[in-house]
């Protein structure tokens, strides 16, 4: 689903990722873990060119990623940001439809019923009129992941989700990305909820100093890390 | 010291008249400085290094020289060009707005680069164009936000617009010479106009300070 070919990203002097490659099959969660500045979220908006990358390809169902069909591209890709960033002028249900209605030319009654069953999903169909300030910070997170899903995309990115929110309300989220992942969601996810990682990712990527460390299960990179780095890594955060 | 109470009792009707037309000039100033400054502003900040030039030098050549040089510009110059007369309600409108525009672009460029970089973020992620994204998303955003250097354009717009009567467009400041040249009440007509633009920048400054709670009340929606 996702293919990612010598991928290379400076900020100025700064390489913060040194030649990555990556492949992401169909129905896959793989569950991006490392450092602060490891470069995993860098990682994961060049995925849909919210960075540019320096180097490299990035093959998205077939499709190679380029500035040319972008708008295209990211309609394909959902992504569920760690500031949630609901678009706090309009309501819930107008944060969902829009881009449906104007990407996708749905009709707007259609649209809405659209909404209305992912945010049954979520849990927040009784929210649909509330703009997003009246919103808890999980139940913000819990619109935004149905905002994506809107869009019916083939893949969903997901850059720390949890990190912003208020420790009771983490697992609410958690539990919705979960679902998703059990519907057969291609998912890719930089998280530190190393519980989230073990239980729903397929595969672990280990990140650090713009490079992938080790990749496995779950149960390779949590029980048996061979790499130096990674033990220590696990060894502050476990 | 005498000061004629009666003189500028009698001169107000006439005064009244040019104050109107003062704040015909300004809002229809503001409202196409508005139109201008909203494509001007974007233009500055847009992905086309071409477009962004261009933005930059109308903002730095109309912020960068004086209202009055550009009114002479628009009124004695441009005519010499085209050959065709021009008249002073057409050259007072099109000088002030399009001073106004550069300054009222600065404003909304502001404004628009307040709004938090994720909005943009998340409008492109779900497959919105840049245009879809501005104009669905950031430019609501941006333009609660400008309401309050709007209103102070408008304010400084309503004086410096006094200016066009230089080239005899009949505004407030031309009214108050003309009845002068007539009874020679200085003190009685000028003390009367400059009060008048008073009460205007009051009354305007105190419903941009309404305007302003409303939206502090429901600031997000």
């Amino acid at each position: 689903m996702i293919d990612i070919k010598g991928l290379r990203k400076s900020f100025g002097d700064t390489e913060v990722l040194r030649g990555i490659d990556l492949s992401v099959a169909d129905r896959e969660v793989v569950v991006i873990i490392g450092p602060s500045g490891s470069g995993k979220s860098t990682l994961l908006r060049c995925i849909n060119f919210l960075e540019e990358p320096t180097a490299g390809t990035i093959t998205i169902d077939g499709d190679e990623v380029t500035a040319q069909n972008l708008n295209e591209i990211r309609a394909e890709v959902g992504m569920v940001f760690q500031r949630f960033n609901l678009f706090p002028h309009m309501t819930v249900g107008e944060n969902i439809t829009l881009a449906p209605r104007k990407v996708r030319n749905t009709s707007p009654e259609e649209a809405t019923q659209v909404a209305l069953a992912l945010l049954q999903k979520v849990g927040l169909a009784d929210r649909i009129d509330a703009y997003p300030e009246q919103l808890s910070g999980g139940q913000q997170q819990r619109v935004a992941i149905a905002r994506a899903r809107a869009m019916k995309p083939k893949v969903m990115l997901f850059d720390e989700p949890t990190s912003a929110l208020d420790p009771e309300m983490v697992k609410e989220v958690l539990n919705v990305m979960q679902e998703l992942a059990t519907e057969g969601m291609t998912m890719v996810v930089v998280t530190h909820e190393m519980g989230f990682a073990r239980e729903v990712g397929d595969r672990v990527l280990f990140v650090d100093q713009g490079v992938i460390v080790e990749h496995g299960t779950p149960e390779e990179i949590f029980s048996h890390p061979k790499e130096e780095r990674t033990k220590l890594f696990l060894s502050k955060i476990l | 010291m005498n000061y004629d109470l009666d003189l500028a009792v009698s001169a107000l009707p006439l005064l009244f008249l040019g104050a109107g037309v003062t704040i015909k000039i300004t809002a229809l100033s503001v409202g196409f400085g508005i139109i201008i400054g909203l494509f001007v502003g974007i233009a500055r900040i847009s992905e086309f290094r071409l477009l962004r030039l261009l933005a930059a030098v109308y903002v730095d050549f109309l912020r960068g020289t004086p209202l009055l040089v550009q009114i002479f510009l628009v009124y004695f110059a441009l005519p010499v060009v085209t050959g065709q007369h021009m008249d002073p309600f057409l050259a007072a409108i099109s000088a002030c707005s399009i001073n106004s525009g550069a300054y009222i672009a600065e404003i909304f460029r502001a404004g628009i680069q307040s709004v938090d970089n994720g909005q943009m973020e998340a409008g492109r992620s779900l497959g919105l164009s840049w245009a879809q994204t501005m104009r669905y998303i950031i430019v609501p955003q941006a333009f609660k936000r400008v309401i309050p250097p709007l209103g102070n354009e408008f304010i400084a717009l309503l004086k410096d617009s006094s200016l066009v009567s230089v080239i005899g467009f009949e505004e407030l400041t031309r009214r108050g010479q003309l009845i002068i040249a007539r009874t020679y009440g200085s003190l009685e007509i000028w003390t009367a106009v400059a009060l008048i633009y008073l009460i205007m920048t009051i009354a305007i400054s105190r419903l941009v300070a309404y305007l302003e709670r409303r939206f502090q009340v429901s600031d997000r929606h």
